[in-house]
Parts: C-alpha cells; sequence; structure tokens
C-alpha cells in the first residue's frame, strides 16, 4: 500500500510538478496584491489624513475642472484615512485628496504585473485549456499533499539536519515543510479545486442544499427609472443606502448615467466573507430604492461559496490567515523541487554530498 | 457568370450599407472564463457615427463611446465601472460579429461576440 502511494505521490509530483510551482509562486503574490498594488502606485495611493472629508459632489467638482466635459462612471469613496478617494473616468481611474480635492494622478486601464501573475495562477495566461491546466493541478496539489501526509506519518521527521546539498537535507526539507504546511496548504488547495470546479460545486450544492437555495436573495429585474425630475447627489444616494444597512461604510458609488441608476455598495468592515456584498439601487430622480442586494440575505450556497474565496485568498481572519496563505502558498514550489531533488538523487540522475 | 458579377456587387454593397441602428442581443465568453455573459445593445447610426448603449440587459445600460461606422466594420467602446469594453465588430445587416477587449486597471483579457438583431 505505502509502496502505490508513494508512486502515485511521485508520478502526479513529476507531471505537475511544473504548474504546482506556478500556483504557488502566484498565490503568494496575490495574497498581497492590494499593499504591493498601493506600493507600486505609492505616489497616488497615499494621502496625509487631515481636515474635513470633502462631500462627493465637491470631489466631483474637482474633477470637472482637472478633466472638463467627462462624465464621472463611478466614486469609490476612501476606505481608510490615508486612502484617497477615487474616481472612475471613460479615460481611466483618478486618485483624489479626499481631503483638498487634489488631483494625485491618473490609473490607465490594460495589463499590469498583477494582471499577469493573476492570468497565470487561475489560467496559465491562456484560455480555457489553460483554465482545465490550472483547475487539475490544483488537484492534483490536492492529491500530492494528502498522499504526502500519509507517507510522511510513519517518518515523523519536523526538522531539517544534514548538510546543505546533502541528501538528508533535501529529505528533511521536503518533509518538515509538508509538515509544517499541509494544513494550510490542504485548505488552498481544496478551495482552490472548489474555486475551479465552480460551476459543479454550484451544482453540487444547489441539489444537497436545494431548499435553501431557492433565490430569496436575488436582485430584482431593475426597473426603468424615472428620469424626468433632477438627480438626487451622490453623498444624498450614499445617505440613503446607509440607512438600509447600518453600520456599513460606502466603497463604490455607480452614477446613473452608467447603468441607468445610482448603485451604492457597502461594507461591513467586521465581516470578512461577505460584508462587501450589499449594494443598493436607487432611482436617481426619486431616491426610491429600486433593488437591493445583502450580505445578510444571502442563501446557504453563497455563504458557503464566499467562505471558500475567503478562505483561498486567506482573507478569513484578515492578515494572520493571508501570511499564512502566503506562506503555505511558497511552500508548494520548495516541496515540488526538493521532492524533484530526492528522485533525481534515488535515480542516480543527481549527485548530492 | 459575368452576368451575376453586378448582383454579386450589388449584394455586397447592400449589406456593407445596412444600417446598424436597433436592438441588438448576444453574448461572449471572455478567455479562459467560464460564464457566458449576456449583452443587450441599442444602437442608434448616423452616417458614420455610432451612439446608443450596451449592458447586459434592458435595464442596465451604458452609453456608447467614440462609436464608428467603416463600410460593414463598427467599433465603439462602452465603460462600465472599472472595466471598459472595446468592440470591433463586422456586420451583415443581421448580425455582428467580432472580438471584444475587456480592460481594467490591472487586467486585460479578450472575448469572441456574436450579436444578433432583435426583431421587434
Amino acid at each position: 500500500m505505502r509502496r502505490l502511494i508513494l508512486n502515485i505521490h511521485l508520478v502526479i509530483g513529476l507531471a505537475a510538478g511544473l504548474f504546482v510551482i506556478l500556483l504557488g509562486i502566484t498565490g503568494s503574490i496575490l495574497a498581497f496584491e492590494p499593499e504591493l498594488d498601493r506600493w507600486v502606485h505609492r505616489d497616488i495611493s497615499y494621502v496625509k489624513p487631515g481636515g474635513r472629508v470633502l462631500s462627493l459632489v465637491e470631489i466631483g467638482d474637482a474633477i470637472s475642472h482637472k478633466y472638463p466635459g467627462e462624465s464621472v462612471v463611478a466614486f469609490l469613496p476612501s476606505r481608510a484615512p490615508e486612502f484617497p478617494t477615487q474616481v472612475i473616468l471613460s479615460r481611466g481611474i483618478i486618485s483624489v485628496n479626499p481631503y483638498s480635492g487634489e488631483v494625485l494622478g491618473l490609473r490607465t486601464r490594460g495589463q499590469s504585473f498583477f494582471g499577469v501573475v493573476r492570468a497565470l495562477h487561475v489560467r496559465l495566461a491562456m484560455g480555457s485549456i489553460g483554465r482545465a491546466v490550472m483547475d487539475w493541478s490544483a488537484f492534483v496539489t490536492l492529491v500530492s499533499l494528502i498522499t504526502g501526509m500519509y507517507l510522511w506519518w510513519p517518518v515523523k521527521r519536523m526538522r531539517i539536519g544534514g548538510a546543505w546539498w546533502s541528501a538528508k537535507f533535501w529529505y528533511d526539507l521536503h518533509s518538515s515543510s509538508g509538515f509544517f504546511f499541509s494544513l494550510p496548504a490542504l485548505f488552498l488547495a481544496g478551495t482552490g479545486v472548489i474555486l475551479g470546479f465552480g460551476d459543479q460545486a454550484t451544482r453540487l450544492l444547489n441539489r444537497v442544499i436545494a431548499s435553501s437555495t431557492a433565490g430569496n436573495n436575488e436582485r430584482a429585474p431593475i426597473q426603468k427609472p424615472d428620469m424626468g425630475g433632477a438627480e438626487i447627489s451622490p453623498d444624498r444616494a450614499i445617505a440613503i443606502a446607509r440607512a438600509q444597512v447600518p453600520g456599513a461604510v460606502p466603497y463604490r458609488v455607480q452614477m446613473p448615467r452608467y447603468g441607468g441608476l445610482y448603485v451604492v455598495a457597502l461594507e461591513l468592515p467586521r465581516n470578512r466573507v461577505t460584508g462587501e456584498r450589499n449594494s443598493i439601487a436607487l432611482d436617481p430622480s426619486t431616491g426610491r430604492i429600486v433593488s437591493e442586494h445583502l450580505a445578510s440575505a444571502l442563501s446557504l450556497r453563497e455563504r458557503l461559496m464566499a467562505t471558500n474565496s475567503a478562505i483561498h485568498n486567506g482573507n478569513i481572519l484578515g492578515m494572520p490567515s493571508r501570511i499564512v496563505a502566503a506562506l503555505a502558498s511558497i511552500v508548494l514550489p520548495v516541496q515540488a523541487v526538493s521532492g524533484l531533488l530526492i528522485w533525481l538523487r534515488r535515480k542516480g540522475l543527481l549527485r548530492t554530498r | 457568370m459575368r452576368r451575376f458579377i453586378p448582383w454579386f456587387l450589388l449584394l455586397a454593397i447592400g449589406s456593407m450599407a445596412a444600417n446598424l441602428t436597433g436592438t441588438w442581443s448576444g453574448r461572449f465568453t471572455p478567455e479562459g472564463g467560464e460564464h457566458n455573459i449576456p449583452q443587450i445593445l441599442v444602437l442608434k447610426q448616423q452616417g458614420q457615427t455610432l451612439s446608443g448603449s450596451a449592458g447586459p440587459n434592458a435595464g442596465e445600460q451604458y452609453p456608447i463611446e467614440n462609436g464608428r461606422v467603416d463600410g460593414n466594420k463598427a467599433t465603439f467602446q462602452v465603460t462600465t465601472g472599472e472595466w471598459k469594453l472595446t468592440y470591433n465588430l463586422t456586420g451583415d445587416g443581421e448580425s455582428l460579429k467580432g472580438d471584444l477587449k475587456l480592460e481594467s486597471p490591472t487586467e486585460s483579457r479578450s472575448a469572441k461576440v456574436t450579436l444578433n438583431r432583435t426583431k421587434n
């Protein structure tokens, strides 16, 4: 039995090792994408807090002054005192100091380093074939981790001995790193498989918990708003939306010219799983709520899938779980490389000390 | 055979000059994506200028920008928020087919799109 498990562990490791390395490296980068992205664009990502926060109307005026004749697509209000408010225009995303109205800079659309990293992680930066390869690589990682735990159990190696580049060093590195990070890596791989095979997972969940997924929170069809009168301001739209979700903080206001309605997205800061999934659509001329989509009304299936995503991206417990997710991701390439070196040495293809 | 050539030419010119004004519906799938995204376009052509709106349904529509028709080719853009969609389509009067480029501040993806004229 052990021989069979070892062969499975070996064959899938050799077959998918390269993709597992890619999943691990890209995953560890994506765990800190918001921070890294802000650091890359640090000249337009930070402001010095101080004074009164300007209303969205005032920020819109500052934008009109800088970019006359351009319509605001959406406002992304600042989510922390040191972050700017962002304003989406057709030409790109503008960062504005919410205390002074100063325009910090423009970010245009297009492929970025993080876009490439995400594309590699999800679909090998290719089409449906690349996506299938990465989905199955996640599954292979899961099987590799489970078989690795089985193989580790009788040995129970938990520390690295032996000289650098010795056979013992690579074996210990493979075993001990696998032991310390196997549990978070299992969670990452398992949740990754569910994300990769999302349609199948959704169908399965629908079958298992059909009674609780009867569309109790499906967004109501958006009705045509009454465009007869003057529009309410985006600040007024936020005030109306906030009254519907006590304790929530607005993080996005879509303007009515883009979509026909005000759509205010709100976050419940303490809810890291579904807290961002509140949106209220308002008639721009009357302020009447046309439809609402609240985190509190999500179905069990939606909550389970959101929890799965939060575990996978490390957001489930905030920064501590993101650090664990990044470390567990980076252990995957360590496992793949050390496993390959062990195999090469045993085959006599590599000389170690 | 020669006598048919003028008819072929007339037919070709006729299809190229077809006015795109009207409602169009279809779907697109971004490369490597799992989901088919519905599309409804309400186009208005005046000469070589194309205006109107586009969106996932009749109620949620976004204005068309930089719309232009050149022969049987139509190009236009739609900003839905962080994403900007750039359409590059070829039409025969009843259907529009071509490429769609989707760009956000971090990503750029492409898709094939097919739209058919909706009969009201």
